[in-house]
């Protein structure tokens, strides 16, 4: 037999077309008719924001491939014109289900429920006309710029994803003149404008209806002719010249403020737009009728997540499950000694974030500990983190942060906090040129009786206690010397020493984590050519890799047997004979985010279980700084395969990717319904020992007057 | 339990560290954390012969930080080291100076003697070493500016050779920019072989057991070799040296991609496999080890040592002795006149000690000069003193510091000639080392004095304070006229120095 070219384009998916397979997953969500009606609904707002970032990311660089004459083919063997064909059909279809399901499925029910959303103004009752009138003249009116483009003012700067609203105008003198104007639609109101109703409805309309309706108050020397929404889409991807930049600081707010200026790669209009007005607006932005996209509907469906969020209906939504407490830790009390017991696994949001939370602000106050060190990639608005860093460094803690400015959507949020913990006395490290720090690692050194002692956390997700409630994601808390030791060492590292000599157990990117997934995918190779069974199972976020793809294949050829639980891009295709037919892969989309990175490996009987922050991805690979962690404890290492045994066992939010490149559901027939994020709620409650009932929640009750 | 925490800080030629240790009774030496930042000092010292004040901000810049590492662990105690670096360069006095200025550090400058022990000591230490020397092994460190060769033979030093062939000075000698890496590798085989092969002829012409490495490199090297590393860092020579010889034909940067190095000290690199590649080849080493200690570790463990945390299991004392009795045998001057002198210096050492503030380690210092004194006659009989004193000098005694060695020399020349002024050796020794000199000497004078027919005439001796009169008697069957004569010259140098007039008195005995 010849031997298999495991590198064949052939056998590979496009990484962009692969993503719009996951975006539409996302939208089967919304029309799946067994989930509450509002959670769908915010199924087809998450459709939007995403595809909004896919455009603004993948779309622009891909576009910046063509312009720079890049003529090199992907993994699947195509250039990158080809790709954005391509990506502009799939999207077509794509936005097209996703506007036939808004208003032939989702606003019929909603009507049924009583919610309205009036998205064209005409429609209002008199009464509604009046209130909608005076909201606009109160509210909306003094924020509004309105802005004529003629000979002597020329064409103002449309901003990235706002959405605003062109206007042909006829000089009222000089009924010939035709003048082109565009207002925004005021981002700092509401869109979802709540309006009086009859009966027990909620009637909401869009603000830009409200401007449509009353579009002639902006421009009282005109005739409007015509008025219609649109949206622009930039490229948005930052390229920072770090080698020349000496301030990574002032070099990011610079880039910034750049970003609004980036290439026009989308324009969104209405559909049914004035012919002439849309010409209009094609010539200055200069975008051809392939990037046009004609929305028979509200533009920018990310509104949706308002609506989601009404008053009352908890009948259409899921009741959000509480992350239970885990049983390790009783809050409030020392988690370093928890810690000292034994290893402690968390799998987020099933049990809650709080421990992670506290262990900083326990290291903190506590005076024996000497220093806390920490990288941060995405956290949240009013991150307790944060102060707890700051708290530390004003009680004369040595505080170290690593501050990742190149977090993608993040990087203005992080300047502020970043200069905020200087401030407190925190030694701020803003990442490492040319490379983003992805890793997410906390360590807390302390100074005990015998010596000193490092607690570490790990974890596959950031540091963000607001999405710590909507991502699944793991980590562990650890005492273990080897890991303390090789936390010490990625410090050291990080804050610009060299690195050590060698590591313990930690694994990182770009150096060594590539090399450490084929050997350990080789390592089966090996077991199943000595005869016994070679087995892996790797949950991720995305898997395009070509050089770990290739091993899988190359194991997958030799007998091991592997299942991929992929929730989004996955470049590899199963079923081709002789090279994939021993993999199976997955993507569960559900409730939550599927966000954590567990990697098995049977290794003969001798399992090794690995997590940390890394996709099988380059850019994870090559061009972060990531960590892997091997799961030490036997009991915890249970708790991981446990996480992957039920998710390759879920026939409700599970899909498989099939030989033809489609993902399916599974046949349910005849097997019990097993849906895994539910089964890990169950999980999460059962597991936290139930107090007897005399003892629980003991309150005073007042004695009531005779 | 008191845990004190320790931190050793070393200038290196290329690179500043700082370890920090916990050191306790219990738990001996932990190591807490290791901290490496990359500064070429040698560049500007190897090629200038001084620091340029970008380097030294550089360096405050780093011992600064390294100052506030310290103060997270909140450090007991520090030691901060130097070496070749700042013997080498002519502004080693103003650098030391602004380091202490804006950083606090008091920076120790030690000689290479020192240096070398220090490291040494740390792989002496180990439970491994002292096998390993039970046949045969050589203790290799190799540094930036030059390699030390120690041997050991049947739990015995032998020799110790410093060579001027470390990497940082190998790449200044040899590499040119725009040199192909071909034939910069070639040249640098050349020129090593060239200088090991001596040391091949003279010392390992039956190879060795065991080549004991302290370097950098090594353990990226070990742990590429062996993946599961079982035999906990030990390698066979010729496994070694094959995959040194498959690696040097790869471009450098493959070859640091494969090694796993950080591109901080890669010009570093191909001399350092150089070095070991043809020393194991030279030294035909059947195996290798890399214990992974470094100077830092040394510092830490002569700390602890010295502040009674940690006992070495080695006998560094008796490797003093032993690289001196070698030496002797190297240039035939061992003989039983030797040992007689031995007995004789030490028990004149024994009765006075105490009234002239001797130490145990003057003592040892007069057994060596006693082993030594005769090594110059291999090259002059007229000179021998002076030659003796030059020997010494260029020669290595592991765990003698440089001043010790010069304490030594100067015992055996003033043995026989005339003691010069202090003002005369003021650039050589302190005050107090020059009376210390004086001392070992005059009591090495004396007692030379009494086996000057080297024959051994004694049987027993015995030595007494009485007053200010050192009495000496004597049991000896032959005629002892020539010693007593010889005696009368040789004891006003002793008198002068201690204040005490040695007597001589014979006991004949009649045994046959």
């Amino acid at each position: 037999m010849d031997k298999i070219d495991f590198t064949n384009p052939e056998y590979y998916e496009n990484r962009e077309l692969s993503w719009i397979k996951f975006d539409q997953r996302v939208l089967e969500e919304a029309r799946d008719k067994n989930i509450p009606l509002l959670e769908r609904v915010k199924f087809l707002s998450i459709v939007s924001s995403n595809l909004d970032e896919f455009f603004m990311v993948r779309v622009a660089s891909l576009k910046d491939m063509v312009h720079a004459n890049y003529k090199k083919k992907d993994i699947a063997g195509m250039t990158a014109q080809e790709q954005l064909v391509a990506i502009n059909n799939d999207t077509r279809d794509m936005v097209d289900t996703q506007y036939s399901t808004y208003t032939r499925s989702i606003i019929p029910l909603l009507n049924n429920e009583g919610i309205y959303v009036i998205d064209s103004h005409e429609m209002l009752s008199y009464e509604q006309g009046e209130f909608v009138d005076r909201y606009f003249m109160e509210s909306v009116y003094p924020v509004l710029t309105p802005m004529a483009v003629d000979a002597s003012r020329p064409f103002p700067l449309i901003r990235n994803k706002t959405l605003n609203i062109a206007a042909l105008l006829a000089n009222k003198q000089n009924k010939k003149e035709t003048v082109f104007a565009t207002v925004q639609v005021p981002g700092v109101l509401p869109r979802l404008v709540q309006i009086p109703s009859v009966n027990n409805a909620k009637n909401f309309i869009l603000l830009e209806q409200i401007i449509e309706r009353n579009i002639g108050k902006l421009f009282s020397n005109y005739k409007v002719l015509c008025a219609y929404p649109y949206r622009i889409m930039r490229n948005a991807d930052l390229t920072i010249d770090e080698e020349e930049a000496s301030d990574l600081l002032k070099e990011i707010q610079n880039k910034l403020k750049m970003r609004q200026w980036g290439e026009v790669i989308r324009l969104e209009v209405e559909a049914g737009i004035d012919a002439k007005l849309l010409r209009f607006l094609k010539s200055e932005f200069k975008v051809a009728d392939a990037d046009v996209f004609e929305i028979p509907g509200p533009i920018d469906l990310t509104v949706l997540m308002k609506l989601y969020g009404i008053d009352g209906y908890d009948h259409l939504r899921y009741v959000q499950p509480v992350p239970q407490k885990v049983p390790e830790i009783e809050p409030g009390e020392d988690i370093f000694e928890a810690i000292r017991k034994s290893d402690i696994f968390l799998h987020h949001p099933y049990q809650t974030f709080d421990p992670v939370v506290d262990f900083i602000r326990q290291a903190s106050k506590d005076p024996d500990v000497l220093a806390i060190k920490q990288t941060l990639y995405r956290v949240s608005g009013n991150s307790p983190i944060i102060s707890s860093l700051a708290q530390a460094a004003e009680n004369g803690k040595q505080v170290t942060v690593l501050v990742e400015l190149k977090a993608r959507f993040d990087e203005e949020h992080n300047i502020v906090w970043a200069k905020k913990l200087e401030q407190a006395g925190c030694h701020v490290i803003y990442g490492l040129v040319g490379l983003k720090t992805h890793s997410k690692i906390a360590l807390v050194v302390r100074k005990e009786e015998d010596g000193i002692r490092r607690y570490v956390h790990l974890g596959t997700g950031n540091y963000n206690d607001s999405t710590a409630k909507l991502y699944t994601d793991c980590g562990i808390f650890t005492c273990k010397e080897s890991i303390g030791e090789d936390a010490t060492a990625v410090f050291n590292m990080l804050s610009g020493y060299s690195e050590p000599l060698s590591w313990n157990e930690l694994i990182l990117a770009p150096y060594w984590l590539r090399d450490k997934f084929l050997y350990l995918i080789k390592r089966e190779i090996k077991h199943v050519k000595a005869g016994k069974e070679g087995r892996i199972i790797a949950k991720m976020n995305s898997l395009c890799d070509p050089g770990i793809i290739a091993a899988l294949y190359e194991a997958s050829a030799a007998g091991v047997k592997i299942d991929l639980i992929v929730r989004g891009i996955c470049c590899l295709k199963v079923g081709i004979p002789g090279v994939s037919e021993n993999i199976s892969v997955r993507s569960i989309v559900g409730n939550f985010l599927e966000h954590s990175r567990i990697f098995y490996f049977e290794n003969g009987g001798n399992e090794d279980v690995y997590m940390g922050s890394a996709d099988w991805m380059p850019r994870n690979l090559d061009r972060r700084v990531e960590i892997i962690f091997p799961v030490l404890e036997d009991s915890l290492k249970e708790k991981a395969i446990h996480i992957l045994d039920v998710e390759l066992k879920d026939n409700v939010k599970a899909r498989v990717l099939e030989s033809d490149g489609n993902y399916v559901r599974i046949d349910k027939r005849g097997k019990s319904l097993i849906n895994s994020q539910r089964v890990f709620v169950e999980e999460a409650e059962l597991a936290i020992p139930k107090s007897d009932d005399g003892q629980k929640g003991r309150i005073f009750v007042p004695a009531e007057p005779l | 339990m008191a845990v004190t925490v320790f931190a050793s800080v070393y200038i290196g030629s290329f690179e500043i560290s700082l370890k920090i240790f916990e050191i306790s009774q219990k738990n001996k030496m932990k190591e807490i954390d290791y901290v490496r930042a990359h500064l070429d000092l040698g560049k500007d010292a190897y090629q200038n012969g001084s620091i340029g004040y970008e380097l030294v901000d550089n360096l405050c810049e780093i011992l600064v930080e390294f100052k506030t590492i310290m103060d997270g662990y909140k450090v007991d105690s520090y030691e901060a080291y130097a070496s070749a670096i700042m013997r080498d360069i002519s502004n080693e006095a103003f650098v030391l100076d602004q380091i202490q200025l804006r950083t606090g550090f008091v920076i120790k400058v030690i000689s290479n003697s020192e240096h070398r022990f220090i490291s040494y000591k740390s792989v002496a230490a180990r439970k491994e070493f002292e096998e390993m020397i039970q046949t045969s092994a050589a203790v290799i460190d190799i540094g930036g500016a030059s390699i030390q060769i120690t041997l050991f033979k049947n739990g015995e030093l032998i020799t110790t050779q410093h060579m001027e062939v470390g990497t940082v000075r190998l790449r200044s000698i040899l590499y040119k920019p725009g040199m192909s890496e071909n034939s910069y590798q070639k040249q640098l085989e050349e020129y090593l072989n060239k200088k090991f092969e001596v040391l091949r002829a003279l010392y390992f012409e039956n190879g060795v057991d065991y080549i004991i490495f302290m370097n950098d490199h090594g353990l990226e090297l070990i742990n590429r070799i062996e993946k599961d590393n079982k035999l906990d860092n030990l390698i066979k020579g010729d496994k070694f040296t094959r995959y040194l010889e498959k690696i040097q034909k790869k471009s450098l940067s493959d070859m640091i991609r494969e090694l796993n190095i950080s591109d901080e000290r890669d010009t570093l690199m191909v001399p350092s496999l150089m070095l070991f590649k043809t020393l194991v080849l030279n030294l035909n080493a059947s195996k290798v080890w890399i214990p992974g200690v470094d100077i830092n570790d040394g510092i830490a463990f002569d700390y602890a040592e010295r502040n009674c945390f940690v006992k070495a299991a080695h006998d560094f004392r008796a490797d003093i002795i032993s690289a001196a009795k070698y030496m002797s045998a190297h240039y035939n001057s061992h003989s039983p006149h030797i040992e007689a002198l031995k007995v004789l210096s030490m028990k004149i050492f024994d009765t006075i000690r105490k009234q002239n503030g001797l130490t145990e380690r003057d003592k040892l210092l007069l057994e060596v000069s006693v082993i030594l004194h005769d090594c110059g006659k291999f090259v002059s009989l007229v000179n021998s003193a002076q030659c003796a004193y030059e020997i010494i000098m260029a020669s290595e005694i592991i765990g003698l510091t440089h001043l010790e060695r010069e304490i030594v020399a100067l015992t055996i020349l003033y043995n026989s000639t005339q003691l010069d002024l202090y003002e005369d050796l003021s650039d050589r020794i302190d005050y107090d080392s020059y009376l210390k000199v004086a001392k070992l000497s005059a009591i090495l004078r004396v007692a030379n004095a009494l086996d000057q027919s080297h024959k051994q005439k004694f049987k027993n001796v015995k030595t007494s304070l009485k007053g200010r009169e050192l009495i000496i008697t004597l049991e000896a069957f032959e005629d002892i006229s020539l010693e007593k004569a010889l005696f009368e010259n040789k004891t006003a140098y002793f008198e002068n120095v201690f204040s005490i007039k040695p007597v001589l008195k014979q006991k004949k005995i009649y045994d046959v």
